[in-house]
């Protein structure tokens, strides 16, 4: 029996610190936002013979007056062109200017989203996560309800919820620091990965408090929350590391083998996943405990 | 009926939905029995654009010039013309809907497979053209000119018939030669094998007449609606009701003019571009019948003029892109360039020619504001590839649940594998209910995420299920006693990830929905696995004889409670 809770004082050093760097790095550098929040052309062309230099493309394109447009050599002889744009007719002239330099060029992919568009999703994303939030908070304390004692059942929504923004922030930030290092890109799916890893966050700290409710309920008046808090801990430690495990193989097969246009939305997934089960085993429960240590205190 | 029976019995019946369930998922591996093949081969999952191609086309509706209450008829107008724009192209499933997002109307288009994506874009906002046509001459053969030209061709007839019947003579060359049936003249007139009723009753009452001899040419001629024919028969098989008959035939055509007289129409130089607008009208102001008003500009007044005057009582056909709209009788010389068009409409009909009138541009004008389009080798990398992801998923799961849970984990396994077939069922069968799911690429990731999900429930029952056997309990006992406790876990973790994934489906577009969608579908199909099929299994393998085999499920014997209790 590993006695987790008296270690809780690490975890909570090791959570924080992580959470502010996160922070500070959303602050710093923010999340690279790909064109579904900030509007334009993404367009990926596949070039018959030898890819064109990014200075010979900007050439070529020079005269049609993109904005913010980059290049990004990709595999499979194409490249990736990006630029801001409000109205289709722009898209129509850059495929007209390059089909005419260079014959034989194919347009694997197109997306174009303008800029009402991008709000709106910046919008509703936003909104999804703080309803799923709210959501999922309301759902423990209704499931909880009959555990109010010695820690009233709110406290294990607010405690699941806090444990879930740690991992969401945690996630963010190593995309912020992606996103400047690595130029990996936020969009729509992002947000589909954050909503998922909420999802499964949630579901593990559930099956511990399950646990909890569970021996709280079989508990004679001897032992105290704290242990049982413990017991219910190690109880679930292997379940909680098997179910991760499997989840994290999945990812990593789909991570490893899936296309390139799905692996940073299994980037996400791993590592809010990953974090999930942590925040799950050794933050979730320890903020029980910590709000009950509270209330002994006060009285 | 005891409890082992009935074990015995729901643990066949989880057997047999996994065999059908995978039949349904993987249909090749009955490819050696065709008809069962054939029928299951033929459904399919429904792919997503980014999996076969296509484009995803957003358009926004300009409705500024629309007073309020017309706007729901323009976009259904809207709609009705890109949808016929887009049949025109020849893709599989076009789908085009109208949506409302706050205050604004959008359009969407969604074309799978389409080639050329620009090309695509070019024909839906492009300018239908509307014409106005004239009678033009008759294309109507007088009597007499046809009578003359049936009665030769009826003389060529005999003589063919003469040759035909001549001793040593070679029907195939003679039918090559001048049979005017263009379908079996190049193979010597062969019509093949045919059963009573596929040829009209003149041909039929021959072919299928008992005197008719095989190898023999039917002594006379045979007139149909078609011409006359010089009918051999070659063999005949089966009988009663399949009685086939081979035959050949040499056709000389005749000549009729067509059961109703088609009218040649010819271009006047009156177009869309003249007209100003449509409406509907009553006549005396009851509920009449309702007819069309049009206005055209000054040339379109003067056109039309000069069109009614030369072709009053005859009729003027309307043609839109192409095709004949109406055909309206002129009543008077028209000089306002103001026009009525009536005839027998209905209320519907005439809203409807009033629809089609008014687009000389749009109903109401659009603007792309978002696109997405892969295209269709892209996508197919891309299906190929997740599919990769989820097979080596599947089995890494699997060998994982193997190697720590041994025993049970080769229930686990079985379990998921049928998960799998169940799912990939499911995909498959909804395109016969009324929300056929489509697959796409994310999609396919929360199908392969959802398969790790799947195994949790399974782990949750064997975990307490180990504990229950360590506390020593009995081990029939302690597998229901450990689903009854891993119950409450899996129901409420797997509501949590249905409420996000249900606010996913209501905020996303269409590639985030299909992520929503597999996932909340996963996580159902899992629990019912767990609930039903893994229980079942395990109701059904385990017992009394695993009591000294602890070693095959991972418990060790030394670590369990009250040894001598059962």
């Amino acid at each position: 029996m590993f006695d987790i809770i008296s270690k809780t004082k690490y975890a909570y050093i090791f959570s924080i610190t992580l959470t502010v760097l996160s922070v500070i790095s959303l602050f710093v550098w923010g999340l690279k936002f790909g064109i579904d929040f900030t509007g334009g052309t993404l367009a990926e062309v596949q070039f018959a013979n030898s890819v064109p230099t990014n200075q010979e493309l900007e050439d070529t394109l020079k005269d049609l007056g993109l904005k913010s447009l980059t290049l990004q050599p990709t595999a499979n002889n194409s490249v990736l062109i990006r630029y801001a744009s409000e109205d289709d007719k722009i898209n129509q002239e850059v495929s007209q200017k390059i089909s005419g330099s260079y014959p034989g060029a194919k347009e694997l992919r197109a997306d174009f989203i303008n800029s009402s568009v991008s709000q709106e999703l910046k919008k509703n994303s936003l909104w999804a996560i703080i309803i799923a939030i709210l959501g999922i908070m309301a759902y423990i304390a209704w499931a909880f309800r009959k555990v109010s004692r010695p820690v009233e059942s709110w406290k294990y929504g607010l405690g699941a919820v806090i444990a879930l923004v740690h991992d969401v922030l945690i996630t963010i930030g190593v995309f912020a620091v992606l996103g400047h290092f690595a130029g990996i890109e936020v969009g729509v799916p992002f947000i589909a990965a954050l909503l998922t890893i909420l999802g499964f966050s949630v579901h593990d700290t559930i099956v511990v408090y399950d646990r909890t409710r569970e021996n709280l309920l079989r508990s004679s008046a001897k032992e105290q929350f704290p242990e049982i808090v413990n017991r219910s801990l190690n109880e679930t430690l292997v379940r909680s590391i098997n179910t991760s495990l499997t989840v994290l193989l999945t990812l990593l097969a789909i991570y490893i083998f899936g296309g390139e246009t799905i692996r940073d939305f299994s980037l996400a997934l791993l590592v809010g996943v990953f974090f999930g089960t942590y925040s799950s085993i050794f933050i979730a429960t320890a903020l029980l405990v910590t709000s009950y240590k509270f209330q002994i205190a006060k009285k | 009926m005891n409890i082992h029976q009935k074990t015995r019995i729901k643990f066949a019946s989880v057997i047999l939905l996994g065999v059908l369930a995978g039949l349904v998922a993987y249909p090749q591996a009955v490819s050696k029995i065709p008809p069962v093949f054939n029928a299951l081969n033929k459904l399919k999952i429904n792919l997503g654009l980014d999996l076969q191609g296509g484009i995803h086309l957003e358009y926004k509706a300009d409705t500024s010039q629309i007073d309020g209450g017309k706007v729901d008829d323009a976009m259904q107008a809207l709609q009705d013309v890109i949808e016929r724009r887009v049949n025109a192209f020849g893709v599989a499933e076009p789908v085009v809907y109208t949506t409302k997002t706050g205050s604004d109307r959008r359009l969407v288009v969604e074309l799978a497979g389409v080639k050329d994506i620009n090309q695509a874009k070019e024909m839906i906002k492009a300018t239908p053209f509307l014409e106005f046509k004239e009678e033009g001459p008759d294309q109507q053969i007088p009597q007499d000119v046809l009578d003359k030209f049936n009665a030769d061709a009826k003389k060529k007839a005999e003589g063919i018939l003469k040759k035909a019947l001549a001793v040593g003579s070679d029907f195939s060359a003679l039918a090559k030669e001048n049979s005017e049936d263009p379908g079996s003249k190049d193979k010597g007139g062969d019509l093949d094998f045919v059963k009573k009723g596929a040829f009209v009753p003149e041909f039929d009452k021959v072919l299928f007449d008992p005197s008719f001899k095989d190898g023999a040419v039917w002594t006379q001629l045979v007139e149909t609606q078609f011409g006359w024919h010089i009918i051999k028969k070659i063999e005949q098989r089966g009988d009663g009701d399949n009685l086939e008959i081979h035959s050949a035939h040499i056709l000389i055509a005749k000549k009729t003019n067509p059961a109703t007289a088609q009218k040649n129409y010819v271009s006047t130089g009156l177009t869309g571009k003249n007209l100003k607008n449509a409406a509907v009208e009553f006549q005396n102001q009851g509920l009449s019948e309702p007819q069309v008003a049009l206005q055209f500009d000054s040339e379109g007044t003067k056109l039309f003029a000069d069109l009614t005057k030369k072709n009053l009582q005859k009729t003027i056909a309307i043609y839109l892109d192409g095709q004949i709209v109406s055909a309206p009788r002129v009543q008077a010389e028209i000089t306002n360039g103001q026009a009525v068009i009536t005839g027998n409409f209905t209320v519907d009909e005439a809203k409807l020619l009033v629809r089609n009138l008014n687009e000389g541009a749009l109903p109401v004008p659009i603007n792309l504001i978002s696109q997405q389009s892969v295209e269709a080798s892209l996508g197919q990398i891309s299906l190929q590839k997740s599919l990769k992801a989820g097979l080596i998923g599947l089995l890494v799961v699997m060998l994982f649940m193997i190697i720590y849970y041994r025993f049970l984990g080769i229930i686990a396994s079985v379990a998921l594998l049928i998960y799998a077939a169940l799912m990939v069922s499911i995909f498959k069968l909804s395109a016969f209910s009324p929300w056929q799911i489509t697959l796409t690429l994310p999609g396919i990731a929360g199908f392969i995420l959802s398969i790790g999900m799947a195994v949790d429930a399974n782990i949750l029952i064997f975990e307490r299920t180990k504990e229950e056997i360590r506390r020593g309990r009995h081990i029939l006992g302690a597998v229901e006693e450990g689903f009854k406790r891993a119950w409450t876990s899996i129901r409420d973790g797997n509501v949590s990830s249905i409420i996000t994934s249900l606010i996913l489906i209501n905020m996303g577009t269409g590639f985030v929905k299909g992520f929503a969608v597999t996932l909340v579908i996963g996580v159902l199909v899992s629990m019912f696995t767990a609930v039903v099929i893994t229980r079942t299994i395990l109701r059904f393998v385990m017992g009394e004889w695993i009591e000294d085999k602890l070693w095959l499920i991972g418990v060790d014997k030394s670590k369990i409670k009250n040894q001598n209790a059962k």
